[in-house]
């Protein structure tokens, strides 16, 4: 088993810079989520571990061995990609054998492996079949199959539920923690779906034009995002934003929503004065009777119902709209004018400007406020 | 899934029978001619109906030529060898040569890499006579005119471009991402190359080879001016049958169905591949 | 108020020469009342494209009739039949800017200038396409492009309303406030919509009721709810709904008072009798197979529950997914909260027959729900 580590690793296309100067390190048998948008860089970095690119500068380890002019066979890696990127020529058997024979396993080790790693993934019974004969789902457990099947130190997966249906997406998602664990490899894992990097990940590495924005547990990048840029990334629905300017009274810092004053706790008293946007996840929202201290009034524009949750999209007496969800089943207004309080586990408060959050604690505390 | 009208259905048969007897009427002329003499050929207005004669291809085959003016020998045979040596050769040298260079140019972008390429393919552009006079030379000093060597070099001017391009074409369009995965698998690059590029590009490949094939055997010129008559193809041995006491219609005919029946015969063959690599099935599995 | 906007009645569609072809549509019946959102659900080949199509009249009906506004139109051209309509393509004109595209049925109607130009800034505001009006389709981005797409069919006052996969390709950020955004403006308005799609968080969240296709045949057609509590079948049980149902095949006893659904490799459910309605446990006790489903919010954990193994354990950020092997199969739950177990850790998980659906085992059908329980 290894670790994997990349040290100042700078790789150019052309003038453009597509990694920066990046240093990243992984803990033996550590899965570690690379997540961003497309031409991030993420694909490049998973290549330039593989081998089948090189950095222009920067070094690549692997188990401690500097691995950055090796090539790509001697590496030991396994790789699976988004498009699956199967031998169209060959069986399912063969597509999975290829890293047994290239270690010149004996025809015995080599049907054993196959087989067993198949039957681990569904697909024992597909093995004589052509890709094109196979179905989206079984490719990409074929693809998954041959990265596995060397039982290599260090797996990188590439977006691997990238090309499959909902429903394979979400089984696949659940199985494969267990099937990586049991392995007790070193997983680099691409995507650009959130509840994939929270669900896989160790730690997730949030990407943006070359360089890596935030690296940490899934919960310290929902729960305290670097800037807003990653608070709207992580969350289904998005995070509300609002622009306030928190101001100062007698009990401390507060913002004021809709005529509502939401007092702050926190260390924030650089913040007054200064054009502050507020998040508000919508699951840390919920509706309340009137009267309720910090209570803001709204009206219901919509219920828009989201995997055994309740969407409400509400607009304050200022016109701003806001998304409240509740899980289903749980009572709540279906229209009309409403009221909603700010549940105070997870506001965030950034920088306008320069969108990064604000505050060295981790969690603001929101108390209630009276109203205005 | 639009169902068609009967009217529609007859018009396109009629559409397709026109164009069908416009593309084939000069091959089935020369068919019809094989088989006639001379003067059943030249009676105007032309007949359909002929008493068939074997004469021509007799003629050919036995070499000996019958005219007006007495007998000729002619190397109709030796020619016909001769097309199907070089041109075999010729594609396969091209080939061995062509291919590896496509798969350097598609997968190895170095600097220069697209003006080497487009140099090569400008090998095409100029007209074969004016690269001719000084190869000519050339061939003379060194001691390669009239060589089967000379010649099969001399044909890679149009092999080798025509695959070098065609299967560049090829290879390009296989998604690095199968190579990459061969290669993660722990296999060599040359094995990647041999396991995966090839056989990929294989339709690619069989297609460009088959239409250099094509472009060796109808070469005229570089064989006309660098070999001699025991070194000529039959593009060059059918200037034999135009005779002092006139041309030999009949034996041309003949001749004609007989050079290009190995082209057609292995364009049928290959049509599947063709086909196939045409349409690159293969690779977007 | 009731009156419908769309019925459509015995509709068939072939492809190929009737009853010979390739049969897409099935014997189709709907009524659509005026200000209803519908949604066309079903995975690709179900049929819903064609229906869609039918409606609008791109595609000839092979049989049968359909009515918009109580007005018969399926043999009339699209055009008369005052349907507007987003495709799936986008399919904006090229050569017009967003602004153009999305005024250019509004002209063609001879509207005046001013109202064009306040509905057109309105939608805008609606769909977030401001900035990019005076930009031609080209040059703005997927997600743009099928903004714009939904603005020129919204934007027209029309008898139907028809958005072929309306979402797919929105920016997720803007997703969920955009649904809400589309919902308020079609129903203050009053419009009636039916929109065709795959992906049922789109029909769940913006549908009054979905109709699930599968194979030309519509299977149900019913309110989100009821398509979540009471599935006609096997096929709607496990198509809709996510994460999708947990279903296994079961063995039904009776030992003295109980009931007991057996799955193939030991784990028994014992029920009272007398927790089913007589008609359920009449129809229960007829078999000796059925598949039973439960859906995975409605498993829970619970101390004298069946023995479990953790087999994943992923938090979302407002969801937590648990996956977890018992004897003789695996289940899915879903909590609200975050909930941490190690994997291989030891649970008990119950199954309320409350929450329990009964499926027969060859035909598919419902036998019972739990809300059918006693």
């Amino acid at each position: 088993m290894a670790s994997l580590e990349l040290r100042n690793v700078v790789k150019r296309y052309k003038s453009q810079t597509v990694l920066d100067n990046l240093s990243l390190s992984v803990a033996d048998g550590e899965t570690l989520v690379l997540f961003g948008p497309s031409g991030a860089g993420k694909t490049v970095l998973l290549r330039l571990v593989a081998g089948v690119i090189d950095p222009d500068e920067g070094k690549i380890f692997i188990g401690g061995e500097d691995m950055t002019d090796l090539d790509a066979e001697f590496r030991g890696v396994g790789m699976a990609f988004q498009n699956f990127a199967l031998f169209p020529h060959m069986t399912a058997f063969d597509n999975i054998a290829t890293p047994l024979q290239a270690k010149r396993s004996s025809q015995n080790a080599m049907k054993a492996g196959v087989e067993s790693v198949a039957k681990l993934l569904k697909i024992g019974h597909v093995l004589s079949h052509k890709p094109r004969a196979l179905s989206n789902g079984q490719k990409q457990r074929t693809a998954l199959a041959r990265a596995l099947v060397g039982s290599p130190p260090v797996l990188l997966l590439d977006d691997p539920l990238r090309n499959v249906d909902a429903k394979l997406r979400f089984e696949m998602r659940l199985e494969l923690p267990r099937l990586l664990a049991d392995r007790g490899a070193t997983v680099v894992y691409v995507t650009q779906d959130y509840k994939e990097a929270m669900a896989l990940g160790d730690r997730i590495a949030v990407m943006s034009q070359g360089v890596i924005m935030q690296l940490g547990t899934p919960e310290q990048i929902y729960r305290e995002p670097a800037n807003i840029e990653i608070a709207r990334l992580f969350g289904d629905p998005t995070i509300n934003l609002l622009d306030i300017k928190p101001s100062r009274d007698a009990k401390g810092i507060y913002v004021g929503l809709s005529n509502v004053q939401v007092h702050l706790t926190g260390a924030y008293d650089a913040t007054v004065g200064r054009d502050c946007v507020i998040g508000l996840r919508p699951e840390a929202l919920r509706f309340v009777d009137e009267g309720t201290p910090a209570a803001i009034p709204v009206t219901i524009e919509a219920e828009t119902p989201l995997n055994e949750k309740i969407v409400t999209l509400v607009r304050t007496v200022r016109g701003r709209e806001i998304l409240v969800s509740r899980p289903a089943g749980t009572p709540g207004q279906t229209e009309g004018s409403a009221h909603i309080a700010v549940d105070g586990k997870s506001a965030l408060l950034f920088d306008r400007a320069s969108g990064d959050r604000i505050g060295a604690k981790n969690v603001v505390n929101l108390h209630s406020g009276e109203a205005a | 899934m639009e169902h068609t009208s009967l009217l529609e259905r007859i018009l396109r048969g009629i559409a397709l029978t026109l164009v069908v007897i416009f593309f084939m009427f000069p091959i089935v002329w020369i068919l019809m001619m094989s088989f006639q003499t001379n003067e059943t050929i030249l009676r105007i207005p032309p007949q359909l109906v002929f008493k068939p004669t074997l004469a021509n291809y007799t003629a050919l085959i036995t070499g000996k030529l019958t005219t007006a003016a007495g007998t000729l020998d002619i190397a109709f045979m030796r020619n016909l060898w001769n097309s199907v040596f070089l041109s075999v050769t010729s594609v396969a040298v091209a080939l061995l040569l062509g291919v590896p260079a496509a798969y350097a140019f598609a997968r190895h972008k170095f600097r220069g890499s697209e003006d080497i390429a487009f140099t090569l393919l400008s090998f095409r552009f100029a007209p074969a006579l004016l690269v001719l006079l000084p190869l000519t030379l050339y061939f003379q000093k060194l001691g390669l005119a009239n060589t089967y060597i000379g010649l099969i070099w001399v044909y890679q001017l149009i092999c080798l471009p025509l695959i070098l391009w065609i299967v560049r074409g090829y290879f390009e369009d296989i998604p690095a991402d199968i190579e990459y995965a061969y290669r993660i698998a722990g296999h060599s690059w040359f094995a990647t190359f041999r396991k995966i590029a090839l056989p990929l590009a294989g339709p690619g490949i069989a297609a460009a080879g088959l239409l250099a094939f094509i472009f060796a055997w109808n070469n005229f010129v570089f064989a006309l001016v660098l070999a001699s008559a025991d070194k000529q193809p039959v593009t060059v041995g059918a200037l034999a049958f135009i005779t002092s006491s006139g041309i030999q219609y009949g034996q041309i005919s003949a001749a004609i169905v007989l050079s290009i029946t190995p082209t057609l015969a292995l364009a049928l063959y290959a049509q599947r591949y063709l086909v196939e690599g045409l349409s690159l099935g293969a690779v977007k599995g | 108020m009731s009156q419908s906007a769309l019925s459509i009645s015995g509709v068939d569609k072939f492809y190929g020469p009737i009853d010979r072809g390739v049969h897409a549509v099935q014997n189709l019946t709907m009524e659509i009342a005026r200000g209803e959102i519908v949604a066309l659900l079903g995975s690709s080949g179900c049929g819903k494209t064609s229906t869609l199509r039918m409606i609008a009249g791109f595609e000839e009906v092979s049989r049968g009739t359909i009515s918009v506004a109580g007005r018969k139109v399926h043999t009339l051209p699209p055009v008369k039949r005052n349907v507007a309509m987003a495709f799936e393509g986008y399919s904006l004109y090229p050569p017009l800017t967003v602004r153009e595209n999305m005024a250019f049925a509004l002209k063609a109607a001879r509207l005046p200038k001013s109202q064009v130009d306040a509905k057109v800034a309105s939608i805008a505001k609606l769909l977030e396409i401001e900035d990019i009006l005076e930009r031609y389709p080209s040059s703005i981005s997927g997600g743009q492009q099928q903004r714009a797409s939904l603005g020129r069919a919204l934007i027209r006052e029309a008898d139907l309303h028809l958005l072929d996969e309306p979402m797919g390709q929105l920016e997720p950020q803007l997703r969920a406030v955009l649904r809400g955004r589309i919902k308020h403006f079609i129903k203050e308005r009053g419009l009636t919509a039916i929109l065709v799609t795959h992906d049922q968080t789109e029909a769940n969240a913006l549908a009054d009721r979905i109709a699930v296709m599968e194979g030309g045949v519509l299977q149900q057609f019913d309110t989100p709810d009821m398509l979540k509590q009471r599935p006609a079948n096997l096929f709607t049980g496990t198509f809709v709904g996510e994460p999708p149902m947990n279903v296994f095949e079961a063995y039904v006893g009776t030992a003295a008072d109980k009931i007991n659904l057996r799955l193939p490799d030991g784990l028994s459910l014992d029920y009272d009798k007398d927790a089913f309605s007589g008609s359920v446990r009449d129809e229960l006790l007829k078999r000796q197979r059925v598949v039973i489903g439960i859906r995975p919010y409605a498993v829970r954990r619970s101390k004298d529950g069946v023995p479990a193994t953790v087999s994943a354990n992923q938090w979302l950020g407002d969801q937590t997914h648990i996956a977890a092997d018992f004897a003789g199969g695996s289940l899915v739950l879903v909590e609200h909260d975050r909930t941490r177990l190690e994997l291989g850790a030891p649970i008990n998980i119950s199954i309320d027959p409350k929450n329990l659906h009964v499926f027969d085992q060859s035909s598919g059908m419902a036998i019972s729900h739990g809300m059918e329980l006693a």
